[in-house]
């Protein structure tokens, strides 16, 4: 003899409970298999229920008016070990009960449940049943040790965030290299490649170059081959230039004039000398006839020619021009000057210019074309530069500063044509040398080399 | 304030009564709706009230009722038709996408195809074949047609009076599986619009997007997931069709995270389509790729294993689980 | 009642004459047909209360359309085929499926329960109207291989509205179809009663498609197997299609879920309690064939031992393993399947033997 509970089953295809309308039977009946017991009321229809045991009522779960969940005991029944027959029907007839398996804990309220009718109690089934297994689980995630470098061919494994991330910041993540699973590019590769730290260096793309470089008279390892820091004595020439270039900064205050000017009539005329048999081997640039222009303005306008003499508070104005030009050379910046520039003419300058640049690139320029310097010209076009500010080498008041020559566009009659334009710059002492003046003397030298030809043979 | 608890079969046909009430045009069609009230009670009570002219018991067939709404909406009716169940909703199909969606543009916009079709559906309620359906992708497929879901019983109360009002037609799938859970109704107001979505539970590590039943599914996930330190913010997707795309945007944009839940088999279904909706729309923000829970590509199982085919809590966390896994 | 009705036996179990039908039965065979009406009743009972006791999803009662079933079942030959609704148990006892595999679909454990070449009874159609489109199919394959079988399929006055069956009809006159067709018209479709399908006796449409069409006392076992033997013997020699009307009474609900007490009132249900099927032929075969209350008392017991072991059967059905969801769902392997049972066995639903 045992104990059998019968629960309320869902008798209509998804209801959720019932009220109780009428009991057929009382505690103590004897009851035969499907023997009516109850009148039950749904949302649906009201049922007759039958007994699912041959057996004794043992107790009624509610009274007349109650409302019973479907899945809730409705009544109880003892029930005789003979009746082999009667069905357990609120246990696990197809389930071993204690069963400790994963699944069981679920297939158990599945019985109960019965038979999947009705709303399975959703609230019942444990929620957590179970953790993927398998190969389709994603690996734990941790760092690969070595990073990946990006497969060539295929798009570099990262996230969008992680890829719009980079390209905010200006990396390009097919640089990169991923630390994530299978050279996954994740955020914290990103970070690393913009903080620059050595942790996890940036694949490079493009290989760095391999030549040395000059640098303060010096030849510089190549980027990668070189130390990280790398200390330069300040001696010779490199301290020359900086103690000329300190105390010429914060002694005189500088100012700057410049403009842009068409010089297509100087490179006409370069041109075509040349070719001029007479003048063979001699090498003829812009500077050359820049270099004339200047020494022309300061000819009208000596003033510019001239420097601070702050010990004897007086300017002194020089009617000889030493004319200085800056050479780049293997010791550094160096700007040795030409005696007299001023009487010299086009072959002259030309000659004079060669030689004292071939001087300096040699080593072999003398100790009297390093003073003496009364007004300066550097050219910063062969770089590829428009043009500068330069710092005055001490002593002097004026330095004009030459750029690169480039077709541009240019009105010429109204319309706009190609012109070969050139942008000079002159940089001057402003204790004694003012804007105007500045103004006046640069703009001589622009319409000088704008018309060059008429400029030397008049004046 | 007008609130009070009702299951949601209770409020439908509240809503049913309410829409009836204010439009004399409104009729009702279906088998076993009027006398016996619906298999499902729906209709409990409203043939009754507003007589056999305005609520029909039609002869069993599928495609007429379907197609003699048409008929009534040309003529100016509003008409809700039940498919008794999901599975039975096929024999109307050709009406319902040849005509229904159709004729609007047809007629460049004279007739209005103002009809509902409601149908229960979705499964777990144990019941034979046919009874247990997802076919909302085949709706939402079809241009001309709208598509909405109910989850809870303030939804259904209001939905069905929005879709009933609503110049085109409205495919209304009602999940059955909560036809008799209960739930707070405001009979006054409702902030929802017939085709917003709605966060019905906030978070900020994955967004679990569902429909139907698998609104309550997704929200016991949560909970199991917060257990776990997992913060899972629910949306209510509500419309099918169209999705309301902003609100499932902003809260991906949010999380980085997308899972969608859905009954239907995976392939082509409405989940596949608000992954590559949200997929384009949030790309800068996905930490993972979108997952979709479904059921599995099979006919729809006898009932006893159903449990195994429809997405469960479980299997919801699992694909949480997996985006969740995903390294960024 | 319509008399244009078949009826070779009375609801008193008295013999009548009729101008085109006569039974052909002998004693033993007509015993025969009230033990089957019999079993299938009490299994019927048994399974409504198996229902009851939450061991069934659902269960669609036959009650009251015994005679309607078992009559044309023992009237089809070996090699017959039946395509039934879902409410054909007599059928299906008749063609030999064991009990336990009928009550599969609504145990919910199968969505079909046999082996339908086996038993030549397809399984069972929910979708109303669907197998009668299947059924001409078949008919016309019988054609076209010149076998000499025939094909019954059954459908209600509820689906005799589907465009399906309409089609079914136009198609098997079309073809000349060795099908026929039979409507148990038990008055009801859930809560609609056949007026709302039918304005004319149902049989009457067959002739609008152009064949015949005949009205039979659905109650009546006898008009029941003779017209549903001459039909089908029609149908076997070329005669092409019939439509027999089996106008019976649903004495139970629709199904389980159904509560007929909202919308029929239960005087109706008494009026044809006294056109009972079993009732008629016990009478006819006490008072003609002089059977004893141990005879039928004999049946009786045999069908509760029926009954008991349908009932130990089907709490014997195990849930089956969720992975069998995958099987059969294609013929040919597929990416989609072997993914799903893939996941199945990852998330621990299933050890993956199926």
């Amino acid at each position: 003899m045992s104990e059998r509970i019968f629960d309320l089953p869902d008798v209509g295809e998804g209801l959720t409970e019932a009220e109780i309308v009428e009991w057929k039977v009382a505690v103590g009946d004897v009851v035969a298999l499907n023997q009516p017991i109850v009148d039950i009321e749904t949302a649906k229809a009201t049922v007759e229920l039958p007994s699912p045991f041959a057996g004794t009522v043992v107790a009624l779960h509610g009274a007349v008016g109650d409302v019973i969940e479907v899945d809730k005991p409705l009544i109880t029944f003892e029930v005789g070990g003979s009746e082999a027959a009667a069905p357990e029907v609120a246990a696990k007839s197809d389930e071993a009960p204690e069963s400790e398996t994963a699944a069981a804990p679920e297939e158990k309220k599945r019985e109960a449940v019965l038979i999947g009718y009705g709303v399975a109690d959703e609230d019942a089934l444990p929620t957590r049943r179970h953790r993927r297994q398998g190969p389709s689980a994603p690996p734990p995630s941790a760092p690969t040790p070595t990073p990946v470098q990006a497969t060539p061919g295929l798009a570099p494994r990262s996230t969008p965030p992680v890829r719009l991330y980079a390209k905010q910041h200006g990396l390009d993540i097919a640089t990169m290299t991923g630390s994530g699973r299978d050279g996954l590019i994740t955020r914290d590769d990103v970070e690393r490649a913009l903080a620059g730290t050595g942790a996890a260096r940036p694949g490079a793309a493009i290989a760095a170059p391999t030549t040395t470089s000059r640098f303060v008279g010096h030849d510089l390892a190549p980027w990668d081959a070189g130390p990280a820091e790398e200390r330069i004595p300040v001696r010779g020439v490199l301290r020359a230039m900086s103690e000329a270039m300190v105390q010429s900064a914060f002694s005189a205050p500088h100012a700057a004039v410049w403009v842009r000017v068409d010089v297509t009539r100087t490179m006409d005329l370069l041109a075509s000398l040349k070719v001029h048999p007479g003048l063979e081997g001699l090498r003829l640039s812009p500077m050359t006839i820049t270099a004339l222009a200047l020494c022309d303005a300061a000819r009208h306008y000596p003033g510019v020619n001239s420097s601070f003499d702050d010990a004897a508070q007086e300017v002194i104005v020089r009617r000889t021009i030493n004319l200085g030009i800056a050479a780049d050379t293997p010791k550094g910046l160096t700007v040795p000057n030409i005696k007299g520039a001023d009487r010299l003419d086009l072959v002259g300058m030309a000659a004079a210019i060669n030689q004292l640049v071939d001087k300096a690139r040699t080593n072999a320029t003398t100790p009297n074309e390093m003073i003496g310097t009364t007004i300066s010209i550097t050219n910063v076009g062969p770089f590829g530069v428009d043009a500068a500010i330069p710092i005055l080498p001490p002593g002097t008041g004026a330095i004009l500063a030459i750029g690169t020559v480039a077709p541009t566009p240019w009105v010429v009659n109204g319309e706009v044509v190609v012109r070969q334009v050139m942008e000079i710059a002159l940089s001057f002492d402003h204790r004694m040398i003012d804007g105007a003046m500045a103004s006046r003397v640069l703009g001589h030298v622009a319409r000088f080399i704008a018309d060059p030809a008429p400029a030397m043979i008049v004046g | 304030m007008a609130t009070t608890t009702m299951t949601m079969a209770k409020a439908l046909n509240e809503g049913l009564r309410r829409a009836m009430e204010k439009n004399p045009k409104v009729l009702l069609m279906g088998e076993d709706i009027g006398k016996l009230g619906g298999v499902f009670r729906i209709t409990d009570g409203l043939q009754k009230d507003f007589g056999e002219d305005r609520v029909i018991d039609a002869p069993l067939a599928e495609s007429a009722i379907v197609g003699t709404a048409v008929g009534l909406a040309v003529r100016g009716y509003r008409t809700v038709v039940e498919m008794q169940f999901d599975g039975f909703v096929y024999p109307a199909f050709d009406q319902i996408v040849s005509q229904v969606a159709k004729l609007h543009k047809r007629t460049d916009g004279v007739y209005t195809m103002a009809l509902v079709i409601r149908l229960p559906f979705q499964g777990g309620i144990g019941a034979i074949e046919h009874h247990s359906e997802s076919p909302e992708a085949y709706f939402a497929h079809t241009a001309g047609l709208r598509v909405v879901s109910c989850s809870t019983p303030h939804d259904a109360y209001w939905m069905i009076q929005q879709s009933i009002a609503h110049d085109d037609p409205i495919v209304f799938c009602e999940p059955k599986s909560r036809y008799w859970e209960k739930g707070e109704v405001d009979l006054e107001t409702t902030s929802r619009g017939l085709f917003d979505a709605e966060v019905r539970r906030e978070g900020a590590d994955v967004s679990v997007i569902a429909y139907g039943a698998m609104v309550k599914t997704a929200l016991k996930a949560a909970e199991t997931a917060a257990s776990e330190g997992v913060s899972v913010e629910v949306v209510d997707a509500r419309s099918l069709a169209p999705l309301d795309v902003e609100t499932m945007a902003a809260s991906v944009e949010k999380t980085g995270r997308l899972v969608v839940v859905g009954e239907s088999p995976r392939t082509a279904s409405i989940g596949s389509e608000i992954v590559a909706t949200l997929s384009e729309r949030c790309f800068y923000s996905l930490r993972a790729p979108g997952m979709r829970v479904s059921g599995y590509h099979v006919p729809y199982p006898p009932t006893r294993i159903e449990e195994d085919f429809r997405p469960t809590p479980d299997r919801v966390l699992d694909a949480i689980d997996r985006v969740m896994g995903y390294e960024s | 009642m319509d008399d244009q009705l078949v009826q070779l036996l009375t609801p008193e179990g008295e013999r009548v004459a009729h101008p085109e039908y006569e039974s052909t039965l002998g004693g033993d065979e007509i015993f025969g047909l009230y033990r089957d009406m019999v079993i299938v009743r009490r299994m019927c009972n048994e399974s409504t209360s198996l229902q009851r006791q939450g061991q069934l999803a659902l269960w669609a009662p036959v009650q009251g359309q015994e005679a309607a079933q078992i009559g044309p079942g023992r009237a089809m030959h070996p090699m017959d085929f039946s395509f039934p609704t879902y409410r054909e148990h007599g059928i299906a006892w008749c063609r030999g499926v064991p009990p336990a595999d009928m009550l599969r679909l609504f145990r919910a454990v199968s969505n079909g329960g046999w082996d339908p070449q086996k038993y030549r009874h397809s399984v069972p159609t929910v979708v109303l109207g669907n197998q009668t489109l299947h059924a001409v199919g078949y008919a016309m394959g019988v054609q076209r291989d010149g076998a000499d079988e025939a094909v019954l399929t059954f459908f209600g006055d509820g689906a005799s509205s589907q465009g399906d069956v309409l089609e079914a009809f136009v198609w098997a006159a079309s073809f000349n179809a060795p099908i026929v067709f039979l409507c148990q018209n038990n008055q009801w479709a859930i809560s609609e009663p056949s007026s709302l399908q039918s304005k004319i006796p149902l049989y009457h449409r067959a002739q609008g498609f152009g064949f015949p069409g005949v009205r039979v006392d659905g109650n009546d076992v006898l008009a029941m197997y003779e017209v549903s033997r001459r039909a089908l013997d029609a149908a076997r020699v070329g005669g092409g299609p019939t439509l027999i009307e089996a106008y019976t009474y649903r004495m139970g609900a629709h199904t389980t879920s159904d509560d007929p007490t909202r919308y029929r009132i239960d005087a109706e249900v008494e009026v044809w309690k006294h056109r009972d099927p079993i009732e008629r032929v016990k009478a006819l075969l006490a008072r003609e064939y002089k059977k004893k209350t141990a005879a039928f008392d004999e049946v009786a017991a045999e069908a509760d031992a029926i009954a008991t072991k349908l009932r130990e059967d089907v709490l014997a059905m195990d849930r089956p393993d969720p992975i069998t969801m995958f099987d059969h769902a294609y013929a040919a392997p597929h990416p989609l399947i072997d993914e799903g049972r893939q996941e199945m066995i990852d998330l621990g639903v299933s050890a993956g033997v199926s």
